[in-house]
């Protein structure tokens, strides 16, 4: 057994702790968990929601689901087997990740940034890096700058996979998910191989990354691209292929470009409506002004479209990557930072382009080192606003097919 | 009162209570630490007698020392326990090799336990494919992923719901202590706060060959039911007292 | 750093500004007061030399003294990624009007920054708690809620202070409210 370094005090749970105290007791919430609040409804929403017709009642999709994308709690009003209206109920993943890079330093938050969408986890560092990179001036070296996007385009070809996996677990489909998690899994080793971890990878540092191509993620690299063009389209033509599966999903949930400009959705849902908006070009980051690649876009809207849109993005990614092997600079991977970092106080925007969207981190500095305010923007919380908005009409069914086609991340929704 | 980092607290540290020590006499073992546990009392009416002992012992070899709660609830058991028969081993073997977990992924580490399931590391293997959503059908549950104070109440309802035997597995470092949720305001630190959990399974997230290993580990404690702290394999034929 | 934009934005609205147009690296940044955010929303997404029609997000700010909102737009007229920030909302009663009759998604935006910090925004239909669970009472990230390592009263502390190894042994506990340098 390893020695325990820490003191083996008891913790003092006072006797009549507050409610607002994280450890909590939990005889008053063991009760009977009704879909319907046990309040009068506070905002007009609420009302609106909790009163019910003739022929309507409530299903409580709780938050422990075999087809949720984490907890999620979805109450739905139903009227036989169509659904009305739907709230959904977030906050069973809250880990009050703003308040905890508050109070760490510039390096720890980083780190904090990983699991929020924790299948893309370059993703959330990424933007976070960037905005503390314009905060303290750091000029990043175009090698790590090639690096960071190999490393992403690789991730979000790993996200496509299992977005396509769940896409049609939720469907009902059992077998894709198979196939998916063997990309991500081929994929993610590659990644473990450069980064030291599989999932959440804290790779990038302000001023680059944290290590160099080595051999072993080049070796699985140059022997997953000699393959994986056609391993991706056997996987796509076990599903595109499959009557099914495209009638189930074709002109369900369609999303038309005012709405969606409305909602503020951006990435695939917004792309799939007929919007070609993608932050790569749209406000170029990185060393995408120089690389090569279209951005898909479809008109149609529904979740066929979103679905094949992020397949169009997997062959992007792969062309991506196939330029940053060829044109990857020599160089340092890792500017000259000093050790403490102490920002100017000032403020910082910087956004990225995630397999869902945009991902932004606005981080505050007050001369300190630490952030005084690092606010997240996730893409799928954004997203799931659609989920009210699109399900109304459908079966109970389809809300799944729905909301796999949007794919949220709670990780990130909760934060 | 000033707090200088790295300073224990004043008073309180080393530990208040009483533990009770264990009929082997394992001084060279650690001393666990003792979370008075006013949290969780189990649904067994032998062990609900709101004795204070029983709110203090959270660790499964304290309690099974104690005697304060029946042992083996699961075996046939009576005065056939003191040899454990034929049939105990065989319900034994189909119990530990047809665990049916289920599906309690809540964060990251839920991704890792899809990955054990799935083709690369199959846990299939070991009779754990058919991850079940409804609490009543599954033998074990993998808590994975970060627990927070809003999603406690339904996860306790959860284990609640599951009949026994069942045993409860904290895969990830955020259901064993808190991970890198320790100080935040909505996360409970460590799901053996609110459930008595059999295997321990730290990384963020584990691999999923560490999964793996943590459940094998949890078929010799359901082969066996005689605690996990004892690295060296033992079956069901060894005495008391090991 | 758009300097036309600038010009552009100081043109329009000149006297709505409460504070010197500020500009660093690839971001704008404009103050104005919380009234008159529906009436810079509204020209800002309709007119047709800015056309900000992507709200890329909504945030509240706690700076220790008053709190804020920001916006964070994007359009295809400017580089620039452009900030809006609502300055001057009291600690004990911030008020907004809300942007949902323009962007129907700032509604769960302004729900998190109410969930948080507090802030009401008026008009928004459906402002109550997100992440926390309902009957809660505290707002988690405003300056004077603090988690067990902050401050000596919340009865985690002392358990074990968070590591900071650049901070001088007999630094005061963080029972301060900071609000230096933070406008």
């Amino acid at each position: 057994m390893p020695t325990r370094h820490e003191p083996a005090a008891p913790y003092e749970i006072p006797a009549h702790p507050s409610a607002d105290d994280p450890r909590v007791t939990l005889e008053e919430q063991l009760g009977v968990f009704e879909p319907i609040p046990p309040y009068p409804p506070r905002t007009e929403r609420e009302a609106e929601f909790y009163t019910l017709r003739d022929g309507e009642m409530f299903i409580n999709m709780g938050p422990q689901h075999p087809s949720t994308h984490g907890v999620l709690r979805v109450v739905l009003k139903l009227n036989g087997e169509q659904v009305v209206d739907l709230d959904p109920v977030l906050g069973y993943l809250h880990r009050g990740v703003e308040k905890l890079c508050e109070n760490a330093d510039f390096h720890q938050a980083i780190c904090y940034m990983d699991p929020l969408e924790y299948v893309s986890s370059l993703f959330c560092e990424w933007p976070a890096v960037i905005a503390f990179e314009k905060l303290l001036d750091v000029q990043v070296p175009r090698r790590a700058e090639y690096i960071r996007v190999l490393s992403t385009e690789l991730n979000r070809v790993a996200s496509h996979a299992l977005f396509m996996g769940w896409m049609a677990l939720d469907l009902g489909g059992l077998t894709p998910i198979l196939y998916s998690f063997i990309e991500r899994d081929e994929i993610v080793e590659m990644l473990a191989a450069l980064t030291g971890q599989r999932m959440l990878f804290n790779y990038f540092r302000i001023g680059g990354v944290n290590g160099d191509l080595n051999h072993e993620f080049m070796s699985r690299l140059g022997d997953w691209m000699s393959r994986a063009t056609e391993q991706i389209e056997a996987n796509l033509t076990l599903l595109n292929e499959n009557e099914i599966f495209v009638r189930r999903m074709r002109g369900l949930g369609v999303l038309d470009r005012e709405t969606a400009l409305r909602m503020a959705v951006s990435g695939p849902n917004l792309r799939a409506s007929g919007v070609p908006f993608d932050v790569r070009r749209a406000h170029p980051y990185s060393v995408f002004p120089e690389l090569e690649f279209d951005i898909p876009t479809r008109q149609e809207g529904d979740c066929l479209a979103r679905y094949l849109l992020r397949m169009d993005e997997i062959r992007q990614s792969l062309r991506i990557i196939d330029q940053c092997l060829h044109e990857m600079p020599d160089g340092p991977v890792m500017a000259r930072v000093p050790r403490l970092l102490r920002a100017r106080p000032g403020r910082a925007f910087a956004a990225v382009e995630g397999p869902r969207g945009l991902y932004g981190v606005h981080a505050i500095s007050d001369g300190t080192d630490q952030p005084f305010r690092m606010r997240i923007h996730d893409p799928s919380f954004v997203n799931l606003q659609l989920v009210p908005l699109l399900m109304p009409g459908n079966l109970v069914a389809d809300t799944m097919a729905i909301m796999a086609s949007l794919d949220p991340i709670m990780g990130g929704i909760d934060k | 009162m000033a707090l200088t980092p790295g300073t224990p607290p004043a008073g309180g540290a080393g530990g208040g209570a009483e533990l009770p020590v264990p009929a082997g006499g394992r001084s060279e073992l650690v001393e666990p630490i003792v979370v008075p546990n006013t949290l969780w009392r189990p649904a067994d009416p032998v062990a609900d007698d709101r004795d204070r002992a029983l709110d203090e012992i959270t660790h499964l070899r304290q309690l099974e020392a104690s005697g304060l709660v029946r042992r083996d609830d699961a075996r046939w058991g009576g005065a056939l326990e003191v040899i454990p028969t034929k049939a105990d081993y065989v319900l034994d073997l189909i119990r530990m090799n047809s665990l049916w977990p289920l599906l309690s992924g809540l964060a990251c580490c839920a991704i890792e336990m899809m990955s054990a399931a799935t083709s690369r590391n199959d846990m299939d293997r070991w009779g754990m494919f058919p991850f079940r959503a409804s609490p009543r059908q599954a033998d074990v549950l993998i808590v994975a992923g970060t627990l927070t104070t809003k999603m406690a109440g339904p996860l306790l309802r959860l284990w609640e719901q599951m009949p026994e035997p069942k045993w409860c597995v904290a895969m990830g470092d955020c259901t064993c202590s808190g991970g890198r949720y320790k100080r935040s305001y909505s996360t409970i630190e460590g799901i053996d706060r609110i459930m008595p959990v059999d295997v321990y399974v730290p990384g963020c997230p584990p691999r999923p060959e560490g999964l793996i290993y943590g459940m094998m580990k949890l078929q010799q404690i359901v082969k066996d039911a005689r605690g996990h702290w004892p690295e060296k394999p033992v079956g069901p034929t060894v005495p008391d007292g090991i | 750093m758009d300097r036309a934009f600038r010009r552009r934005l100081e043109l329009r609205f000149g006297d709505l500004l409460s504070g010197p147009i500020r500009q660093r690296h690839d971001e704008t940044e404009i103050r104005i007061a919380p009234a008159d955010v529906p009436e810079v929303m509204r020209t800002l997404h309709d007119d047709p030399a800015f056309r900000f029609e992507f709200l890329a997000d909504l945030c509240g700010i706690d700076t220790g003294r008053t709190m804020q909102v920001a916006y964070h737009l994007w359009s295809e007229t400017t580089p620039d990624w452009l900030r809006v920030i609502a300055d001057g909302l009291s600690r004990d009663e911030p008020r907004v009007p809300s942007v949902t009759f323009l962007w129907k998604g700032a509604e769960w935006m302004e729900r998190e920054a109410y969930d948080m910090f507090g802030i009401v925004f008026e008009g928004n239909r459906d402002l109550r708690r997100i992440y926390m669970p309902p009957d809660y009472r505290s707002f988690p990230l405003r300056k004077d809620f603090f988690i067990a390592d902050d401050a000596a009263r919340s009865p985690g502390a002392g358990v074990r202070p968070m590591e900071r190894t650049h901070v001088p042994a007999n630094a005061a506990p963080g029972g301060v409210v900071r609000h230096s340098k933070v406008d």
